[in-house]
């Protein structure tokens, strides 16, 4: 039986240590370097279609979302920002199918649009409402700029600030607001609808049985939230705890589940949600807001006047300046923390994979070995991260939870151990009742 | 950079994802789950507690049975006791009474043997007195058969009446 397992794993290391051998054989000894730079972009970024799982050329349309130049709002498939043209390898002399982007013209109130999916442009990758440079005018300030940004690396496909290179011409461009259903935004409406699902089969269970505790998956669900409503928001938030355990648990379980779905590689998930600064972003300001909100008086008194000496605080306000860029720093930490690991993990597997493509010019050997230690590396390293995911789903509670208790400071540590002694209060919301309550008690 | 510029689409779409999300689930799921958990555990907590009263009741229930056995057995024991005691004493007190039963029976026996015993003296009395008289009567008579000897017993008689 072992000796069987043995016997089919180093075969499996031997062909594909062979592999290479054949693919070699059949694509000619000179290979074009792999563009990493462009890969690992396409992959960690955004996309207006949804690539259909084992195809490069397929995509799932999504609706394109823009207000053009001129306030009008106009809406369009994504399947329509490309087509499918039969290219021929330069190599190979085979022919392939490839998606080439192509100039989208919406007709809308009698006005005709032009968009196109830029490529060589500042917007690298987005729709952009294209103009056409006709008039003597205009040409003559795409010669202007094409002096000032000479630096470009393409030769005649440098970009040009405020152009957009299609077709071996330029147009002025205009990058309008994008509201796009894209890739990343059809995403996060599954996690969200993934969240949804995940709580109100509890909720479900609960309403049909009772008291009895679930089982299996959403005995595990339960748990969960368990160990963040008691471990991490009750712990530290005490009687407040219900008052915030909706936004906490709510931001876990997006987050977790967010981070996961980004680990599977095919269609429902694949996109980079939490390695993408945008919802990060969103989430650290909600964090922010939720803070500040419902901050106490206490809070905000440390902010402006803190108990430290008076010269760090009076002529100058050395210490008002710090507390206030604590603001912040806390919620800009957690935005910047979730993002980079996330990101982080994606590029290294990515990064990994790609290897295999580097290492295939030093040939077949170089190429087997880095096949087998690549794939090794990569399946650790997306173990790795679906520790990471919850980790860092679970880090960012706990800080989140930790900022919204520090400001949910009253400030009355000394008073209450006295307090709890001769009458256990049960801790009024009210400073002034418990100033008043303090006193009677003295 | 590309990767750390936030897009104002994703931010608003994010934005709008998250806050739905969070009203569905504050409204409809987290607070029911909560509710829910600490319920049970509170059930739970409450069942434990229920169990362990029960079985300190149990215990006390048992201890309590013990005792009454014993004060039984004790009871019964006495109770014997008491039983043994009295058949002696009446034992004792029947045996008392018939000896003095006996005894008056024995006592008017013998005063009525005592009176027989008189009365037949009596009798026996009269019966040797009469005897010693009808002897006499018979021997005087005998003695007497001459009128001599009548004339001076008569006389003799006759002087011992005078002398009284």
């Amino acid at each position: 039986m072992n000796s069987k397992k043995v016997s089919i794993i180093l075969g499996l290391i031997v062909m594909i240590l062979l592999s290479p051998l054949t693919m070699n054989a059949s694509n000619g000894d000179k290979e074009e370097g792999v563009n990493v730079k462009e890969i690992m972009f396409h992959h960690l970024g955004d996309g207006y279609g949804w690539e259909v799982p084992f195809s490069h050329v397929y995509r799932i349309p999504l609706p394109v979302i823009v207000r053009a130049e001129d306030g009008k709002w106009i809406c369009f498939s994504s399947s329509r920002l490309t087509k499918l043209e039969e290219v021929v390898d330069h190599k190979t002399g085979k022919t392939k199918l490839e998606a080439v982007p192509q100039i989208v013209n919406v007709n809308k109130d009698g006005k005709s649009y032009n968009f196109v999916l830029a490529h060589y442009s500042s917007h690298s990758n987005k729709v952009v409402q294209i103009f056409p440079v006709e008039s003597d005018n205009d040409k003559s300030e795409l010669k202007a700029a094409s002096e000032i940004s000479s630096e470009g690396e393409y030769g005649v496909d440098r970009v040009i600030d405020g152009y957009v290179l299609f077709d071996g011409q330029y147009y002025k461009e205009y990058r309008p607001i994008d509201f796009s259903i894209t890739k990343n935004v059809l995403a996060l409406f599954i996690t969200a609808l993934i969240v949804t699902l995940m709580v109100m089969s509890v909720v479900r269970w609960y309403a049909k049985k009772g008291l009895k505790a679930p089982r299996k998956g959403m005995g595990f669900m339960e748990m969960l939230i368990d160990f963040i409503y008691t471990g991490v928001i009750k712990s530290s938030l005490h009687d407040k705890a219900k008052q915030f355990a909706p936004f906490l648990l709510t931001c876990f379980f997006f987050i977790l589940v967010m981070n996961l779905v980004g680990l599977i590689v095919i269609f429902p998930g694949g996109a980079n949600l939490t390695g993408n600064i945008a919802v990060t972003l969103v989430l650290a300001v909600l964090v922010f807001i939720v803070i500040n909100i419902k901050a106490t008086k206490h809070y905000w008194k440390e902010i402006f006047w803190p108990d430290v000496p008076l010269f760090l605080k009076f002529p100058l306000p050395i210490m008002q300046c710090i507390e206030i860029f604590g603001i912040f720093t806390k919620p800009a930490a957690l935005c910047v923390r979730l993002f980079a690991n996330m990101m982080g993990g994606h590029m290294i597997v990515i990064t990994l994979t790609l290897l295999i493509f580097i290492f295939a010019a030093f040939g077949a050997a170089a190429t087997g070995g880095s096949v087998v230690i690549s794939i090794v590396f990569s399946i650790f390293m997306l173990a790795l991260d679906i520790l990471v995911s919850f980790i860092q789903a679970y880090v960012f509670t706990l800080l989140a939870t930790l900022f919204i208790a520090m400001a949910q400071d009253n400030g009355h540590h000394e008073e209450k151990h006295p307090q709890v002694e001769h009458a256990s209060l049960p801790d009024p919301d009210n400073d002034e009742k418990k100033d008043g309550s303090t006193q009677v008690v003295a | 950079m590309e990767l750390f510029t936030p897009e104002l689409g994703l931010v608003f779409w994010m934005f709008i994802a998250f806050i739905i999300l969070f009203f569905v689930l504050a409204k409809w799921g987290w607070p029911i789950i909560i509710k829910n958990m600490e319920e049970r555990a509170d059930t739970i907590d409450k069942g434990v507690e229920y169990a362990k009263e029960a079985k300190a009741q149990l215990d006390s229930a048992r201890a309590d049975a013990q005792k009454f056995l014993d004060e039984a057995r004790r009871q019964q024991a006495e109770i014997l006791r008491d039983a043994a005691k009295m058949k002696s004493q009446i034992i004792e007190e029947a045996k008392k009474e018939a000896s003095e039963e006996a005894k008056k029976v024995m006592d008017a026996a013998k005063v009525s043997i005592e009176q027989s015993r008189k009365e037949a003296e009596l009798q026996f009395r009269d019966e040797v007195s009469k005897f010693s008289l009808d002897i006499a009567e018979k021997m005087v008579r005998s003695q007497l058969k001459g009128d001599k000897a009548q004339t001076e017993l008569v006389n003799k008689l006759l002087d011992e009446i005078e002398n009284n």
